[in-house]
């Protein structure tokens, strides 16, 4: 049957906390359900954990890269080779694994890409700690601190192997985008996908006031749209926004160019007070009043919009009958129901702000940057298409494919790409990739080496030793032989001057990146390795796992500090009509 | 030992002997858990709790708090690890290793026959002239170290804790902290409030891109995209109302006889606030926080005013904005004639109010406030776990450099106040000639458990380290000369002996002079007991329909 995913690593001795009294009968200090694993077998135990999330993935990196295909409880499938979406879907118990599956959740939401390599990276760098604990018994706390300087060393090496890119330069920028998607699923289609992330990201990049830095928001303000049927090939970025809606009326115009379009954000219906009012009538004609006064009121706010000579309006909230036979007389357009992160995206595509009483608007209110508002048909659903608006700062990104699971993993990719040329924008510097990031400083990591001296040599080095699982893992993804290439590699790092070498991941052969041009941006790398470093650390430094205390009586805060939650980012509007 | 039926509850009785070996039995089994806590090469303890959700963590507090601890004597030492969390938040695994061993020691006297009351006499006696000790011969005042020493001794909490590799980094941004929330206490002296402190956690980054803020970070967002993103020379209105449209209260029902009223009602209703908003924005706030909500009906006027304007806020927060900028706080803009007024007194004032992407989050930070300097750590850090650890080492440090800051004193740590204390009251204890001098020799004793852990814990040999330390105290005590010895702890990392005071390994002097106090009591509290009953659970007795059913009536 369903036949869920489930790593099982994590085996407790039983060894509770039992003392036997003089008397025989045992003393019982804690819960009897606590299971407790301490020393060396804690620390073991938590490498193995580690190690096993890192060897799921393993085969997910690099261009000739699988994809894994999941079957979730709900029975739904997932196809991907995206680190974080595979070990989303998986069920594991061990808390080191859990916390290793963190890891590429913190690197998905800093950066966007990395995932696989975040983990494999991590799971090395704890690997590579195994004989110092177990043969040469050197204290944790020595790994940690050789580990830390192993991770300064290299975060200084990283920034002299950067170099700068210029973000004006679409060649350049689609280079740095497509050695990213070269290893997903997408790298299929060629160049499209590249030109669809830069597109929509530099769409929606805005210039942070008097700075030079660039703020780009790509979970606002690029929404994709994914439509299955058609070919890939029609996918591509509006200058514009569409959303999954119909006009209310089916007379009302379905082509419109250049149109003036009035966003609200208010019903357009009667809506009763906010206090509990009763009216209490005496006199049959209060009745008739009582009416009119509602269809007066529509009429108002009809006649307020309408001095505005709109083309189109878009709501939030409902519109009701009567309001829509005004508007369709007055010969304007009108969406109901849009999302309000859709709203805020359009506001931002045609220059529109949002109002929300129609008597208090002002011109300067109403969108012009539209070049053409059209109601399609796709498939089986009606879009509206608000296009060619002039510098628009929102767009949406409309994928067209095969079936709705290779548009997610399509979705995922370009999710990727979109990260991927966000952070070049960010900070545009670059490193090359194939693995010739992480020999790069492995050799130099290995040169520090050479005037240190003390325990923490060892540890240092093997830092170096675990950085080369990336370029490793390469080669035997694509069947190379390991050792030799490999060894290859190394000679040419040796000397410090040929730091571009790495590995053709689709040939299996040794090459200088600057040929085959693949590049990675700065933020990616420099992130994936201060993770997992980090990460490294935390975990050695354990030496006693307690598991089955009872929820009930926890204190996240510990020590009693603050404990500030996070919230759900994405709460805009207090009153939602339903 | 089963109760004989003279008394009539049901139960476990052990007496004499057998309980006390129980408890210390029991009191020792918690702190051998904490042990390995201890000190700069101590480990961490990951806890799992029956979710599965994970914490790691070198903190004694936390581990014994997490770990539900059954047995009543050892139940005494749990609390006596939260209560020095409480009163000096620092020192929580040693106080609880100290008292272990005082009733270690205690229970050996016990079976040579002393009587409890003569130990815990001596018990008493010892841990008064071991304050005094400290507080007369060992304590250096900060104002002969120089300003470094506070910082050094934030770094020795951290030391032992998982950013003890960035102890430098973030013993000067602790540091920094606390300096900005001092408070001046009126009697010429300062008050550190560290709760005032904000910290923030977010994974990503590395923990060495930890920032401080000069200013409070806000975990909320701008209520609307149209907003600025940045406001300079900030004036802020703190709210504690919603600005929604004005609602009656419950149970008020509004009657009305002619229908054309019902329009004015409504109207109204939308007025009540906008002329509210109205009267905030005329008052020249550009920044508005509350702790209720905002209507998108509001929104539009803030928009068109350029002011930020933020919901649903905490009310924790937005007191300590308000204390930090200079605003009031308002939970109503009434004034005592029963006008609605917006006074321009009740706005703060800061020097800029920005939304920043931390992360997948927003936050929004308000820096450089008017009336008081404020702080707000934002913590990175690989993942969760790793955040909230370093949030607790952060709060211990933050503990550690008040107090000293409040005390203006210091110790030496490295197991040398301990191995002073321990050969002072060896000496002591000879100038008694009463039963007590057996149980401060105890004491002087279990006191050396700290350093011997301590070097347990770094792999190096105790039975070489312990006694070559107490060589050095012994000779500082009895040659005037040598006197300088007695700041000479131990090196764990090189596995040595040096003067600590060089190394910069200081701890507040108050967090000693606690331990000692708390695990003192806390031995005695168990030494005192010799007798245990252990009353049955409760028989339930069974409902009337299965009884009623057993006996087959149904």
């Amino acid at each position: 049957r369903n036949s869920r995913p489930v790593l099982i690593v994590y085996r407790f001795r039983k060894s509770r906390l039992e003392m036997a009294n003089a008397g025989g009968a045992p003393i019982m200090v804690m819960n009897q359900s606590t299971q407790r694993e301490s020393g060396r077998k804690a620390q073991l135990s938590n490498i193995a954990a580690a190690k096993a999330v890192a060897d799921i993935i393993r085969t997910t990196l690099g261009p000739r890269s699988m994809l894994k295909m999941m079957l979730d409880p709900m029975g739904g499938i997932v196809m991907t080779n995206d680190g974080f979406a595979i070990l989303r879907e998986i069920d594991v118990s061990h808390p080191s694994a859990k916390s290793m599956i963190e890891l590429s959740r913190t690197q998905d939401e800093e950066v966007g890409d990395g995932t696989t390599s975040v983990i494999i990276l991590a799971g090395e760098m704890l690997h590579v700690a195994l004989p110092f604990l177990e043969k040469v018994k050197l204290h944790p706390t020595v790994i940690v601190a050789a580990y830390r300087k192993a991770l300064d060393d290299c975060l200084s090496t990283l920034e002299t192997l950067a170099r700068p890119i210029d973000c004006e330069n679409r060649e350049e920028m689609l280079r740095v985008v497509r050695s990213s998607l070269g290893t997903k699923f997408v790298s299929l289609f060629g160049d499209l996908m590249c030109s669809l992330a830069l597109d929509a990201v530099q769409t929606i990049a805005v210039d942070i006031d008097d700075s030079k830095k660039k703020d780009v928001d790509i979970k606002r303000y690029a929404r994709i749209e994914k439509i299955p049927g058609g070919e890939l090939s029609d996918s591509k970025v509006l200058s514009g926004v569409m959303i999954n809606k119909d006009i209310t009326h089916a007379s009302m115009r379905r082509t419109i160019e250049n149109p003036r379009i009035m966003l609200l954000d208010c019903p357009l219906e009667y809506k009763k007070g906010e206090s509990i009012t009763n009216i209490e009538m005496l006199n049959p004609a209060d009745w008739k009043r009582y009416l009119e006064i509602e269809e007066e009121y529509i009429e108002k706010i009809c006649k307020d919009i309408q001095s505005f000579k709109p083309d189109v309006v878009i709501t939030e909230k409902g519109v009701s009958d009567l309001a829509q036979h005004f508007l369709q007389q007055a010969n304007i357009s009108v969406l109901r129901r849009v999302r309000k992160s859709d709203n805020n995206r359009l506001a931002r595509a045609t220059g529109a702000t949002i109002g929300h009483q129609p008597d208090l608007m002002h011109e300067s209110d109403i969108g012009t940057r539209c070049g053409l508002f059209e109601v399609r048909k796709i498939g089986d659903e009606y879009w509206t298409f608000i296009e060619n608006c002039k510098d628009p700062k929102a767009c949406t990104i409309m994928l067209r494919g095969a079936s709705k699971d290779v548009l997610s993993e399509i979705e995922r990719n370009l999710h990727d790409a979109m990260n991927v040329a966000r952070n070049v924008i960010c900070d545009p510097r670059v490193l090359p990739g194939g693995g010739a990031t992480e020999l790069a400083l492995a050799a130099a990591l290995r040169s520090n080496s050479q005037s240190m001296h003390g325990v923490s040599l060892r540890p240092y080095q093997a830092v170096a030793a675990a950085l080369e699982i990336i370029p490793k893992t390469l080669i035997e993804n694509c069947g190379g032989h390991v050792i030799r290439l490999l060894t290859e590699l190394r000679a040419k790092h040796a000397n410090g001057k040929h730091t571009t070498w790495g590995i053709d991941g689709v040939k299996g052969r040794i090459v200088d990146m600057e040929e085959l041009n693949i590049w990675e941006p700065f933020l990616v790398k420099s992130q994936t390795i201060k993770t997992s470093i980090e990460s490294a650390t935390v975990l050695l430094r354990i030496d006693d796992i307690l598991s089955g205390v009872s929820k009930g009586k926890r204190d996240p805060a510990g020590g009693g500090g603050l404990q500030q939650q996070q919230t759900d980012p994405e709460t805009f509007g207090d009153e939602r009509d339903g | 030992m089963a109760l004989q039926s003279v008394l009539s509850i049901q139960g476990r009785r052990s007496t004499g002997s057998s309980v006390r070996t129980e408890n210390v039995i029991a009191a020792s089994a918690v702190a051998n858990i904490v042990k390995s806590s201890l000190g700069p090469v101590g480990l961490d303890k990951m806890i799992v709790d029956d979710v599965g959700d994970v914490t790691v963590t070198n903190d004694g507090a936390t581990i014994l708090k997490l770990l539900e601890v059954e047995h009543p004597a050892a139940r005494v030492l749990v609390e006596l690890a939260q209560l020095q969390d409480e009163e000096v938040g620092d020192g929580t695994t040693s106080v609880v290793i100290i008292a272990a061993e005082l009733l270690k020691a205690a229970d050996e006297l016990v079976k040579q026959k002393i009587h409890p009351t003569s130990i815990i006499a001596g018990y008493k006696l010892a841990c008064k002239e071991a304050c005094r000790y400290i507080q007369n011969n060992l304590t250096i005042s900060t104002d002969d170290l120089g300003k470094d020493c506070i910082v050094a001794a934030a770094r020795t909490t951290m030391s032992s804790k998982v950013i003890s590799v960035d102890s430098e980094f973030f013993g000067q941004m602790v540091v920094d902290a606390a300096m900005a929330v001092r408070v001046s206490d009126g009697k010429g002296g300062y008050k550190y409030p560290i709760k005032a402190v904000n910290i923030l956690k977010a994974h990503g980054r590395s923990a060495r891109e930890s920032v401080l803020i000069d200013g409070y970070a806000l975990n909320c967002t701008i209520a609307s995209h149209a907003m600025k993103k940045k406001v300079i020379g900030a004036k802020i209105a703190c709210l504690d109302f919603s600005l929604q449209k004005e609602k009656m209260k419950l149970g008020i029902q509004i009657l009305l006889s002619d229908p054309t009223k019902l329009e004015a009602i409504r109207q109204r209703e939308a007025d009540i606030t906008k002329e509210r908003v109205q009267k905030i924005l005329k008052a020249g706030a550009n920044v508005v926080l509350t702790t209720g909500g905002i209507d998108d009906l509001c929104l539009k006027y803030f928009v068109e005013a350029d002011a930020i304007a933020v919901r649903r806020c905490k009310k924790v927060d937005l007191k300590r904005i308000a204390k930090a900028t200079g605003a009031t706080l308002l939970t109503t803009l009434c004034n005592l004639e029963g006008e609605e007024v917006f006074e321009v007194s009740s706005l703060g004032e800061a020097a800029e109010v920005t939304q920043e992407r931390i992360c997948d989050d927003e936050l929004i930070l308000i820096k450089r406030p008017a009336a008081r300097s404020a702080a707000s750590i934002i913590l990175r850090g690989p993942n969760d776990f790793y955040c909230d650890e370093m949030e607790r080492s952060i709060h211990d440090a933050l503990c550690v450099v008040r107090r000293v800051m409040e005390s203006n004193s210091v110790v030496v740590g490295g197991g040398a106040v301990e191995a002073a204390l321990s050969v002072y009251l060896e000496n002591f204890a000879t100038t008694l000639s009463s039963r007590e001098q057996l149980a401060i020799a105890a004491f002087a004793e279990s006191l050396l458990v700290i350093p011997s852990t301590l070097v347990i814990n770094a792999a190096r040999d105790a039975t070489e380290l312990v006694p070559k330390l107490r060589s050095f105290h012994h000779s500082s005590q009895v040659k005037a000369e040598h006197e300088k010895l007695k700041y000479y702890g131990l090196d764990l990392m090189e596995g040595t002996v040096r003067d600590n005071r060089e190394a910069g390994v200081f701890e507040p002097g108050i967090s000693k002079i606690k331990q000692l106090k708390f695990a003192t009591e806390a031995a005695i509290t168990i030494l005192r007991i010799d007798d245990m009953i252990r009353l049955d659970p409760e028989q339930k007795e069974e409902s009337h329909y299965q009884k009623a059913r057993q006996q087959g009536m149904l």
